[in-house]
């Protein structure tokens, strides 16, 4: 097979099977448009909140008055500082969705090294990798994040390095068990019969067809990644130049939104991280439905 | 003789899962360990300026007290040195160290003395959702297909993904202020004194069903949807179908046939979830100013309490991993299609 030829088998299974899942899961439709719109919102933000609020930052403070009502102008109203609520809602998504998928790229990167590692070349690294997955899936994370957060200054690149180091083992798990049951299909074994070595089969075989349960794996990531971030920002910890929608909840909660009855400045960022959530969701229960012939049969669908 | 040799296989077996539980406690605790290590942070001489802060007092010889308080809190020589120290306290002297929390008490009773009140209503709230999502699962999985299942499922599926301490600042949004039913912080009410009186008790009990509720609300859905799906491949499963053809009766088959198969599995799924109770929630107890250890814990980081943290870490790891060993114990005790194997 030419390279070319290989290149385009790859990109055209990536394709068949993507719009297979569009057709086939209702789930993951809903999911995945969920996800779009959320995107979308997230990569127009400068452009859209430059032009709602007419040049100022939705960060900055005394921009309009402030606790404005509900207004044309202003969908949500403004906080405390005088702040552009709904503006603030968007930009927090930006950065929440930036950390998250940052530190879920790199985790998913950590998973497929470690899963390669263990369920490929197996043996004695298989158990050694095993074991420190196992380990690092018991150890209370949040506590040491906390300590190295409100220890370490952070940025973009640093919060989500640390994120990422913790959460990778769910996803090494998931991608190891395919591994496993791929190796002992026919197709590898015929390969390797026909002297291809270890990382030509790794690459040609075996890794286009854990394809989904890599995205799978990045989806749990960044979900994990996310859901850590946002605990630590509730609690008031990490960079307050990247303010993601949990440091929106500990702005309300620090400011006592509740107790006054300003509770859009609370419910506007829990809805918004609602979404993510259920969105990277319904995405990752459709691909297995489609993927995990098993799971299919469990969900009836 | 082949009994005999059966007998072998299971000690074998046992003694594998003892070493593993062993390293793998050793591994998690050394990662935490070093991680806590790494962040950079004098907690001895803020500990001193807090107390000179504190009764307006200058220690002279500072150097040398230092030392002392270093010594003391397992934090002088090198890395490694106090490792194995912290080591050797805790598993042959089984004492965690002072903390500076609570000085001169030592970790353990700080410790103690906060954990009941985080069992108490993690450990309630979890057992509820795991007997409501069983029963409600396996009810979904009988009648799948039909309409109220899909329509519970998917709601399930949504609901099971919120993070609970999202669901805990809506339900102290909707139940504290808008409707006032229900307080939104601490145990009990400040103007009660501890006791063992009536009031005191519907005061405890108050207080807890918000940060409760919000665990019982996302776990149940978690439960009912593992639960779920096990009840359907056993329904597929051959056996199922020959009680079915026999004719035996419904409840029969639901009660021997099912519920046992969906037991086993689920009782380790709660053994692990208990023990993630010990750390695993405590956002929502910082959110209710519950004073139980994750509380505790939230206190315990800013003046890198080490002593109290790796409690606190320890207790969790070690919950977790002896609820997964006493599973693998008693797994193949039990069900038999798992006895043999590595």
């Amino acid at each position: 097979m030419s390279q070319e030829q290989k290149k385009k088998t790859f990109l055209t299974r990536f394709l068949s099977g993507f719009s297979a899942l569009l057709r086939n899961s209702p789930t993951f439709k809903v999911g995945f448009s969920l996800l779009v719109i959320i995107l979308t919102l997230a990569v127009f933000e400068p452009a859209m909140n430059d032009y709602r609020l007419g040049g100022h930052k939705s960060t900055e403070f005394g921009a309009f008055d402030q606790f404005l009502p509900y207004s044309l102008e202003h969908p949500l109203g403004t906080d405390h500082f005088g702040r552009d609520t709904l503006a603030l809602q968007i930009t927090g998504l930006k950065f929440s969705l930036m950390i998250g998928i940052t530190a879920g790229g790199i985790a998913t990167l950590i998973a497929v090294t470690v899963a390669v590692g263990a369920g490929y070349l197996g043996g004695k690294l298989d158990a050694f990798l095993n074991s420190m997955t196992n380990a690092v899936l018991v150890t209370p994370t949040l506590p040491i994040l906390i300590a190295m957060a409100a220890y370490m200054r952070m940025n973009l690149q640093l919060i989500s390095l640390t994120l990422a180091i913790f959460s990778w083992p769910w996803a090494a798990r998931t991608i190891r068990a395919q591994i496993l049951s791929l190796k002992e299909r026919g197709y590898v074994e015929l390969a390797e019969m026909t002297g291809l070595n270890k990382f030509e089969i790794m690459f040609t075989e075996i890794l286009p067809n854990i394809l989904p349960f890599v995205g799978v794996g990045f989806s749990y990531a960044t979900i994990g990644a996310i859901l850590a971030e946002t605990g630590l920002r509730v609690i008031g910890l990490g960079p307050a130049e990247l303010p993601s929608l949990g440091l929106l909840l500990n702005w309300a909660i620090t400011f006592g939104a509740l107790a006054q009855g300003y509770y859009e400045l609370v419910v506007a960022p829990a809805t918004f991280l609602i979404l993510i959530f259920i969105s990277f969701n319904l995405i990752n229960v459709g691909v297995e439905e489609i993927f995990n012939p098993r799971l299919k049969k469990i969900t009836g669908l | 003789m082949a009994k005999e040799m059966s007998k072998a296989r299971i000690l074998r077996y046992i003694a594998k899962r003892v070493i593993v539980y062993v390293v793998t406690l050793f591994v998690a605790f050394s990662i935490l360990f070093f991680f806590l290590r790494l962040i950079p942070g004098d907690p001895v001489s803020r500990f001193i300026r807090d107390i000179e802060l504190r009764y307006s007092y200058r220690i002279a010889n500072t150097q040398e007290i230092i030392d002392a308080y270093k010594e003391k809190f397992g934090l002088k020589g090198s890395l490694w040195t106090q490792y194995t120290s912290y080591i050797r306290r805790v598993f042959l002297e089984f004492d965690f160290g002072p903390s500076f929390l609570n000085f001169p008490n030592s970790a353990q009773s700080l410790i103690l003395r906060r954990l009941p009140w985080s069992i108490w209503f993690l450990g309630l709230a979890t057992l509820m959702a795991w007997v409501i999502g069983i029963l409600a699962g396996g009810l979904l999985g009988w009648k799948r297909g039909t309409k109220i299942d899909s329509a519970v499922f998917t709601v399930a599926l949504c609901m099971s993904q919120i993070p609970f301490y999202l669901v805990a600042l809506l339900l102290v949004l909707i139940f504290a202020y808008v409707l006032g039913t229900f307080p939104p912080r601490w145990a009990f009410s400040p103007s009660i004194s501890p006791g063992l009186n009536l009031e005191f008790i519907a005061s405890v009990l108050k207080h807890a069903a918000l940060p409760a509720l919000s665990l019982v609300l996302v776990s149940t859905f978690t439960w009912v949807i593992s639960t779920r799906a096990l009840t359907i491949t056993i329904l597929g499963e051959d056996y199922l179908m020959f009680a079915r053809a026999k004719g035996l009766n419904r409840l029969r088959i639901m009660n021997k046939y099912i519920l046992r198969n969906i037991l086993l599995p689920q009782v380790t799924g709660l053994a692990m979830s208990l023990g993630f109770v010990v750390n695993g929630f405590f956002l929502i107890e910082w959110i209710f100013s519950y004073p139980g250890i994750g509380t505790l814990l939230i206190q315990a980081i800013p003046v890198l309490d080490y002593n109290t943290i790796q409690g606190i870490a320890l207790i969790s790891i070690f919950t977790v991993l002896s609820a997964n060993l006493i599973i693998d114990i008693i797994y193949p005790l039990i069900d038999p299609r798992i006895r043999t194997g590595g």
